[in-house]
Parts: C-alpha cells; structure tokens; sequence
C-alpha cells in the first residue's frame, strides 16, 4: 500500500541523509580549525562553539537513529527469512510487519525530538559563519585577493593531493568521511593543508541547505506518524518505511559508491616549471 | 624664347624622373603588406615570420598572429613554448604593439593559473558579487583558453590541474561568499 507521495518521501530522505552526513562533519572540523593558524578569522572561539554544540546535537541524533536501525535491520531480515513477502496476511508475518512499524515511529520520534534543537543550532552557525564570511572574505578582499588566497593555500598544498572532497560528501561512505577527519586531525600538528575558507564556505552552504531541509521535514514527520500509526492496524510495510529505513542505513552503514574529483592531480612529481616575468 | 624652352625640357626630364623612381618603387612592394599567417609546424620560424609582418604594418592583426602561432604550438606541445611566447609578449610589449598590462593579463591568461578574470579594484561584496554569474563565464572561458596554453601548447598537467582546481574552489567561495553578502541592491 502507497501512503505518501514521492515528494514526500525523497524529501525525507535528502533530510536524514543531509543531517547525518552533513552536521557529524562539524565535530572533526572544529578540531581540525582550532589547532591550525588561521590567516583570516573565518573559525573564532565563538563559532567554533556553535560548531562544536552542532556536532553533538548531531552525535545525539545519530545515537539514537543508529540503536533502532540496528533493530529495523534485524526486523527486516526476520521478515525476509519468514518468506513473508507476498505472504501478508499470515499472523505471524502481520505480527513482525507492526513491530517494524513501531521501530519506524520510534525513527521518526526520536527525528521529531531533535529536529528543533538541531533547527536551532544549525541556524545559530550558519549566522555567524555568514557574518564571519561575509567581513573576513566578502569585504575585506577582491577577486582578485580572493584568489591569491586560494591559490596560495593550494600551492601549500600542492604536495598533499588528498585533501577531502567536500562538496557532494552526501553520498559518501560514513566511515571513510570519518577516516579522512581523523588524517586530517591527526596531521594538524605541521601539515594541514585545507583552505579554510573553502571549508567554510562549504559548511555553510551546507548549513543553508539544512536548514532548509529541516524546516520542511519539520512539517511532514507530523503527518508521515499519523499515516504510520493507520498503517499499524493493517500490519503492513509500506514502500515509503522501506525506503526511509534504506536510505538512513545507507548513511550510517555506508554506500558502495564514492565520489571522484572532476580531475585528479597528474602522477608524476612537480618540476620547476618556466617562470615567465610576465607572470601575474 | 630659349629660356623658355629650356624651362620645358627641364621639367618635362623632371617628370620623367619621377615617374621611373616610381615605376621603381612598384616593382618592390613591402612584404609586410601581404599579412599572411606564417605557415609550416616550427614554432621558432613561425614567430620570426610574424615578428617581421607585425613590425612591418600587420600590427593589427596581432591577435590572429597570436591565435595562429598557438595553433602551431599545439602541434609540438612543451614546457619550453611557455618561454618562446613569453618573449614573444616581451618583444610585443617593447614593439608597441601591447601596453605591459595587455602583455601580462595575455601571458597570465594563456599559460598562468590565476585568472585575470578576477582582476578587480574593490571588495567582493560591492563589484563581483552583483555580476557573479558575469564573472564565472568569463573564467569559464578562460579556462578554456588555460586549456590551450597549459595543456595543449605546453603539456604542463599539474598546472592546468591547479587552474581547474583554483577554478572550482572559487565558484564554491564566491558562491558562499554573495550568499553571505545578501541581496544586491
């Protein structure tokens, strides 16, 4: 039985999945910021704070998504070896189909709690990164020293050619975004080489997009529970619970595809290149 | 009467004289006039041929001449051709034929990684941000010709990898950037 439209139902999954990869982002980032040297005064004490209350309302939500996803996988697989698809209207089947229902609820509940601390964070940072971004780059520079600045930050790091692809981390694998944070925090001591305002430009965008999100999904967990609680008297999985709970497990289990920068540094080692004195 | 034809004779040798120089004249044109691109695949040969028309009255198609010899260039791409078309600006520079700015945005726009796209006077928030989209294509473009110069005439990977790099990073940053600067008014 369909239950909610297609709209509805990839809103919510961009939802969980922009919420999960997006804000556990920010814990390793205000590690990584607070031990480097900043030459512009993107990342101050006072956002690093929010970044950091962000990070654990995030870790919180995670916690708590992870213990029922664990249980709706173990659900799922009951339901699968009880050969109860095309079998529904055997009891026992109907009986592991309402208890995966109350496991989605208690997904969605436990989204619901959170939600509004999370709105509340994320658009607590997302204004100061804006005021920070907007004095440090937007009036303090040019393009043109804008660009001096990204370019003076690549070429420092023109020999570590595997700094994190940023943008587009949604469809990365949790844990290998995980694994990069950590090479990232453990190499702060001498050699980190992200730009920090391409970081925050990116975290902040990405903040836009979330808040957006949240303020949507905000709207919809209400009716999507009322339609779940129908759905318990008839004991049945609906293709919306199947793809919610398969789009959260992709995040916090991770997905086979990775993403790829549009070009990849040449293999072999920089030369001293020609330096023209007509060179800007 | 004798003074008088006297002076007729004179001028008409006069006249005679001048129209044998002319006639002398025609029978050398300027090479310069003919303004042909330079041909054959030695990039070397090619800016001496263009030197010599563009000192000799084709200076106003230094951009054709710069095109071509780049086409040239492609045929035999590396490193070395950044310095022949550096000097080949220099001479053009000290030619007249470019101001020293002209020069250097055109060497910079062919074979640096900065974009002279983004040369500007004041903050990002007053001039780049009301014509962002203005100022991507324009370094979309130039990429395109950083393409050619870096990749195709002189077969530097790495530095075309960082103007691709530089390129994306700024559309990100600027993108973040007028957000935050709000509305244009």
């Amino acid at each position: 039985m369909k239950t909610t439209t297609i709209r509805n139902r990839a809103c919510k999954r961009k939802l969980v999945r922009r919420l999960i990869s997006g804000c556990l982002l920010f814990m390793p980032m205000a590690v990584h910021a607070s031990q480097q040297t900043p030459t512009i005064k993107l990342f101050p004490t006072t956002v690093l704070e929010e970044i950091k209350h962000t990070g654990n309302v995030a870790a919180e939500m995670e916690t708590g998504l992870q213990a029922v996803i664990t249980r709706l996988d173990e659900q799922q697989t009951l339901y699968m070896e009880s050969k109860c698809e095309g079998n529904e209207g055997d009891p026992g089947c109907e009986q592991i189909a309402r208890q995966m229902g109350k496991s989605y609820l208690e997904m969605l509940t436990v989204m619901g709690d959170k939600l509004p601390e999370m709105e509340t964070a994320v658009n607590s940072t997302s204004s100061s990164l804006e005021k920070r971004i907007r004095r440090e780059l937007g009036q303090k520079k040019t393009s043109w020293s804008l660009q001096e600045l990204l370019v003076g930050e690549q070429s420092e790091s023109g020999k570590n050619a595997d700094k994190p692809v940023l943008r587009g981390r949604s469809g990365m694998r949790l844990s290998d975004r995980f694994h990069q944070y950590y090479k990232l925090v453990a190499r702060s001591g001498g050699e980190v080489n992200s730009s920090l305002a391409v970081v925050a430009s990116d975290i902040y965008l990405d903040m836009q997009e979330t808040s957006s999100l949240i303020a949507r999904t905000r709207e919809e967990i209400s009716r999507a529970t009322l339609m779940e609680q129908l759905n318990q008297s008839f004991g049945t999985i609906t293709p919306e619970m199947q793809e919610v709970v398969a789009g959260v497990k992709s995040i916090l289990f991770g997905e086979e595809e990775a993403l790829t920068p549009m070009t990849a540094p040449p293999a072999s080692q920089p030369e001293q290149g020609y330096e023209s004195p007509l060179k800007l | 009467m004798n003074k008088s034809t006297t002076s007729i004779v004179t001028a008409t040798l006069a006249v005679a004289a001048m129209a044998t120089a002319l006639a002398a004249c025609n029978s050398n044109p300027p090479k310069a006039t003919a303004c042909s691109l330079p041909e054959g695949p030695d990039l070397g040969r090619a800016i001496s041929a263009a030197r010599f028309d563009l000192e000799t009255g084709c200076e106003h198609q230094f951009d054709q001449y710069f095109q071509h010899l780049l086409t040239i260039a492609e045929g035999d791409p590396k490193k070395d051709n950044k310095a022949s078309f550096s000097e080949f600006l220099i001479w053009a520079n000290e030619e007249g034929l470019l101001s020293k700015r002209q020069a250097r945005e055109t060497y910079t726009r062919y074979f640096g990684v900065k974009y002279v796209s983004l040369v500007s006077d004041y903050s990002v928030c007053d001039q780049t941000c009301p014509r962002q989209e203005e100022v991507m294509r324009e370094m979309n473009r130039e990429l395109v010709d950083k393409e050619q110069g870096l990749l195709k005439v002189s077969a530097d990977r790495r530095e075309y990898y960082r103007a691709n790099r530089l390129f994306q990073e700024t559309e990100l940053v600027l993108e973040a950037t007028c957000e935050a600067c709000g509305p244009n008014e």
